[in-house]
């Protein structure tokens, strides 16, 4: 039997709430061009050296058509495009409609990853459109040592623009209840 | 030359530290506005004790250890990783990799993230397959 969460709290209402949506897709759209910027900065930030990132005459010579993103970069970026405006964030900074459901910013729910699956299917290169999918897969109401807690899956199929996928990714992260000192 | 790995085999360990500047430019770059990584104040109401590492910089430091302990010859084809505790800056981070399966062009490893005091943050799998150049 699963754990019951305690009625009345945030994260009973957060899980009430998303319930309905899992199983289903939460959004389906173009994300735009990878560019050879953001695989540059985004090696440069995890101390990746490999020239495959940075030079494209290097990538090509590897056998790609242009620099290549590190393996992890298409499920780390948060925000695509030119993201949301300040005075629509969240208190925590989270955007109020990302890829995850969060619940509404007024639920206050604190949010940690909590780990991931990844398949790489082909390497993500400059120059390709992207498209991504995501489907909330599960809600899994729980209570670790630091108290209760939703871990909230997602399932993201990163897509070139003709529909092939790049990247398939269970996500998950966990939820919990404000702190009492800040409710 | 072609190295041939074996189960139990062990890349060398990719050692880093973890800045809150790092923290500050890996937001800017993957456009996380998530208060925990980048505003220690934050951090702290939220219960933390300083700013938590982004799961997904954790994956990229392990994934190097992988990357760069193999070289070109082989390319990741599935991560699956679990955060068993959170990180906080700065931080001194030991990554490693070990063999645990080899079939043919296709070898899963180990990966896991151990802390100064020995305790392990993160624990997952990495499958690599040989990539086409590498086998002709």
């Amino acid at each position: 039997m699963s754990y019951q969460l305690e009625p009345g709290t945030p994260l009973a209402e957060y899980y009430a709430q998303t319930t309905p949506r899992v199983g289903t897709v939460l959004s389906r759209r173009n994300l735009g061009t990878l560019d050879a910027a953001t695989i540059g900065r985004y090696a440069m930030t995890i101390g990746a050296t490999d020239p495959t990132h940075y030079d494209d005459a290097a990538a090509r010579a590897a056998g790609y058509p242009d620099v290549v993103a590190p393996p992890n970069l298409l499920a780390a970026i948060v925000e695509w495009g030119v993201g949301t405006p300040e005075a629509e964030l969240g208190p925590d900074g989270t955007p109020p409609d990302g890829d995850m459901p969060l619940g509404d910013h007024d639920l206050g729910l604190r949010v940690m990853g909590a780990g991931e699956e990844m398949e790489l299917i082909d390497a993500a290169t400059a120059g390709t459109d992207l498209i991504l999918e995501v489907r909330l897969e599960a809600l899994a109401p729980k209570h670790t040592r630091s108290g209760p807690c939703v871990f909230v899956t997602t399932s993201n199929t990163f897509m070139t623009g003709e529909g092939k996928a790049l990247n398939r990714n269970r996500r998950t992260v966990v939820l919990r209840n404000p702190l009492p000192e800040a409710r | 030359m072609t190295i041939s790995y074996q189960v139990g085999d062990t890349l060398p360990p990719l050692k880093h530290t973890a800045t809150p500047f790092q923290l500050f430019r890996y937001s800017a770059v993957t456009w996380n506005p998530h208060r925990i990584h980048i505003d220690e104040s934050h951090a702290r109401q939220e219960g933390h004790p300083g700013l938590a590492l982004h799961s997904h910089l954790r994956a990229a430091l392990a994934l190097r250890s992988v990357t760069e302990g193999l070289g070109r010859n082989w390319r990741v084809t599935n991560v699956a990783y679990r955060l068993r505790k959170p990180v906080y800056a700065p931080a001194e981070l030991a990554y490693s990799a070990r063999v645990t399966a080899v079939d043919g062009d296709h070898m899963t490893l180990e990966l896991i993230e151990q802390h100064p005091g020995g305790e392990v943050g993160f624990e997952g799998t990495v499958c690599v397959t040989r990539t086409p150049a590498a086998t002709s």
